[in-house]
């Protein structure tokens, strides 16, 4: 089945699933409240985000002069940069290094990235054992299914279904409370923790004046990753670079805020290297993959580039009414939400055009992006992108067409919009709903008698 | 370091922005409210992300610490080998691994380090290699912190000044602002402290 079809069946089992939209409500209403707490402590979230906008477009706009800049730091201390043009090659050089280095046993903490080029799959053909180790991650590894968010990638499961899932999988859980689910991938994970060979990371920023990578995590299960494995490795977007150091004393905190409500992330933690000579503990190598994977394209074209300010915060999805209905894994894309439908196409080609088109363009994207992308305008673009790249159905063509000819004239939208009026009567009569592409799904309104243009006429208006 | 895939991402780079971006209108305006008091406001905070914080006298610091370390069960813990921490452990008669002898130990119950700055406006630590290793602020379930009053900076933004001004990012391999216990959400959007990192995180904060 073709993505487009694919997606819309998806879609309308998955916004007719009762349950599935108490949980998202139940997380989402838990997400609007800690955010709005959040806010709260700005004195002016629209100049934060004015701030982090212009960061990031500064960054965007000299990406070659920062991504050198943060290379040489990074090679001047003996670390690694490899640049990725596509997913296979990123995924190459990381099989190859795990390969010789004799690695069986990988970490991960979060990394959209990693999902993007698929490389724990990459990894297990090796006869790697691969665990990621945020909580939300690991539970959706352990289901087999890919993140449902960006920021949340478990969302869409109760703590009963966590707990039936940990009973089959791990020991020593009896009961429902997430503090015992937490305290038992504890125990599992820390295991792999000390036992892994390899650590593999994303990013959030590349700091280009100190060479540093940012990485932000809450259960410290990114800065294990990075301390006890003798071999560290960071995948990223070129996207990720920022100027300054000082940057992230806005970029943090907004980050947090609009990913999660939180004033800052717990570990807001920079990386620039292996263990240095005389410091306790670390890493012994140190490699950043630096991923192009179609963003260089994406920043040919000036009207969309401000889509790699994105910081990944998943305030888009979580303001979006069509992801609140539908849920991340109906995108089937890496990247969820109004963000997703407006990268993916770029991405991945016009086969997932039809996202761009699962929106009623109501901006709620857009007012919350913390780093200002126009995205609801974006998905309009994409939309007239498909329509001159002609990747638009017959039918739809024919109609649009067909539209037009129609309201370039006041009789003939007069006398078809009668004729449509008298079909659809006849035919409710003989039992045939000629509306039923639209009234599947919603009520449709009584049909009047008279159109405005005949009240107005006789004089009843 | 130079590749052939290295070249063209950067000649594509390179060739995408001789088309210029519209200009984005930006005025630099203030973000944060000013913070008043840094040493209240530090605990204030600590007391929102679910660090036990306290304020004491020199003298009464090693008192403070043997408290704290009586309650957190017996098992080795780990010290940063720092002068100022060998002082206040000369009584310590507990297993005590100092970092100069290496990483901290998986079984460590407990991990005493310095930091380089507290952060005021988000009750946060700012920490580097320096501070006993990447491991003693995160491998044991309870963290303690040894700090003095005169380490207090307002915000994130200074303590990152205060980063480039002793080049720390040159000096250490890692630099981390530390805000609360670790914790996650993953589960219902229900905040559970102390996954994978510390469960509790105690400051003791010397007065200068």
């Amino acid at each position: 089945m073709n993505p487009a079809a694919e997606f819309l069946r998806q879609s309308t089992a998955k916004s007719a699933d009762l349950e599935h939209r108490r949980i998202i409500r139940w997380n989402m209403d838990n997400y609007d409240a800690a955010v709005l707490r959040g806010k709260s402590r700005f004195l002016d979230w629209d100049a934060a985000r004015e701030r982090c906008a212009a960061i990031k477009q500064d960054a965007i706009d000299h990406l070659d002069q920062y991504l050198v800049e943060f290379e040489s730091r990074i090679v001047e201390r003996g670390g690694k940069i490899f640049w990725a043009e596509n997913a296979e090659e990123a995924r190459q050089y990381i099989a190859k290094l795990a390969t010789d280095r004799g690695v069986k046993r990988v970490v991960k903490s979060k990394s959209m990235v990693t999902e993007e080029i698929h490389l724990t799959p990459a990894l297990e053909k090796l006869g790697c054992e691969v665990v990621e180790t945020d909580l939300g991650e690991y539970i959706v590894q352990l289901r087999n299914e890919p993140p449902y968010h960006i920021v949340t990638p478990a969302m869409h499961l109760t703590r009963g279904q966590i707990a039936d899932l940990f009973r089959e999988k791990l020991e020593g859980v009896t009961s429902d409370d997430p503090v015992e689910l937490v305290a038992a991938a504890r125990r599992k994970l820390r295991l792999a923790f000390f036992a892994a060979e390899m650590g593999i990371s994303g990013a959030n920023f590349l700091v280009a004046d100190a060479g540093m990578v940012a990485i932000s995590t809450n259960e410290g299960n990114g800065r294990l990753c990075t301390t006890l494995p003798k071999i560290h490795v960071v995948v990223t977007g070129i996207e990720k670079v920022v100027p300054h150091l000082r940057d992230l004393g806005t970029l943090w905190p907004v980050l947090a805020t609009a990913g999660t409500g939180q004033p800052v992330t717990t570990y807001s933690t920079l990386i620039g290297g292996a263990r240095r000579e005389g410091e306790v503990d670390g890493p012994e190598e140190f490699h950043v993959v630096l991923l192009d994977n179609g963003r260089s394209e994406l920043l040919a074209d000036v009207e969309q580039r401000d889509a790699l300010r994105c910081i990944r915060c998943g305030a888009c999805l979580n303001a979006c009414p069509v992801y609140r209905q539908i849920g991340g894994h109906t995108y089937a894309t890496t990247y969820q939400g109004p963000i997703g439908s407006v990268l993916t196409p770029h991405f991945r080609g016009h086969e997932f055009d039809h996202l761009s088109y699962a929106s009623s363009l109501c901006g709620s994207c857009t007012s919350v992006c913390p780093v200002k992308i126009d995205l609801h305008h974006h998905l309009l673009e994409n939309r007239h992108a498909s329509v001159k790249a002609d990747k638009r159905p017959w039918s739809e063509r024919f109609a649009f067409r067909f539209w037009r000819w129609m309201m370039s004239s006041h009789s003939r939208f007069e006398r078809l919009g009668r004729l449509g009026r008298f079909k659809i009567r006849v035919a409710r009569k003989l039992g045939i709903d000629l509306l039923s592409p639209w009234t599947k799904y919603r009520s449709a309104p009584e049909l009047p008698k008279q159109s405005f243009r005949e009240m107005w006429r006789k004089g009843n208006v | 370091m130079s590749s052939a895939s290295r070249e063209r991402i950067l000649a594509r780079i390179g060739s995408a922005l001789k088309t210029p971006s519209a200009p984005l209108s930006f005025e630099p305006k203030a973000i944060f409210p000013p913070i008043g008091n840094l040493a209240e406001r530090f605990q204030a905070e600590c007391k929102g992300n679910y660090t036990e914080c306290v304020f004491v006298d020199v003298h009464e610091s090693t008192a403070k610490l043997k408290q704290v370390l009586a309650s957190v069960g017996s098992g080795s813990v780990f010290a940063e080998d720092a002068p100022r921490i060998r002082e206040l452990l000369r009584d310590f008669n507990g297993p005590l691994q100092w970092s100069s002898e290496g990483r901290p130990l998986e079984s460590s119950v407990a991990t005493i380090s310095r930091v380089e700055a507290l952060i005021a406006a988000t009750g946060s630590l700012l920490v580097t290699s320096s501070c006993g290793g990447r491991g003693a602020s995160i491998v044991a379930p309870v963290h303690i912190v040894i700090a003095n009053a005169n380490q207090l900076v307002p915000d994130i933004e200074s303590a990152l000044d205060l980063a480039n001004e002793r080049k720390l990012s040159e000096k250490n391999s890692y630099v981390g602002v530390i805000t609360g216990c670790s914790r996650t959400a993953d589960i219902e959007k229900l905040l559970v402290i102390g996954a994978h990192g510390p469960k509790r995180l105690a400051v003791i904060v010397e007065n200068s």
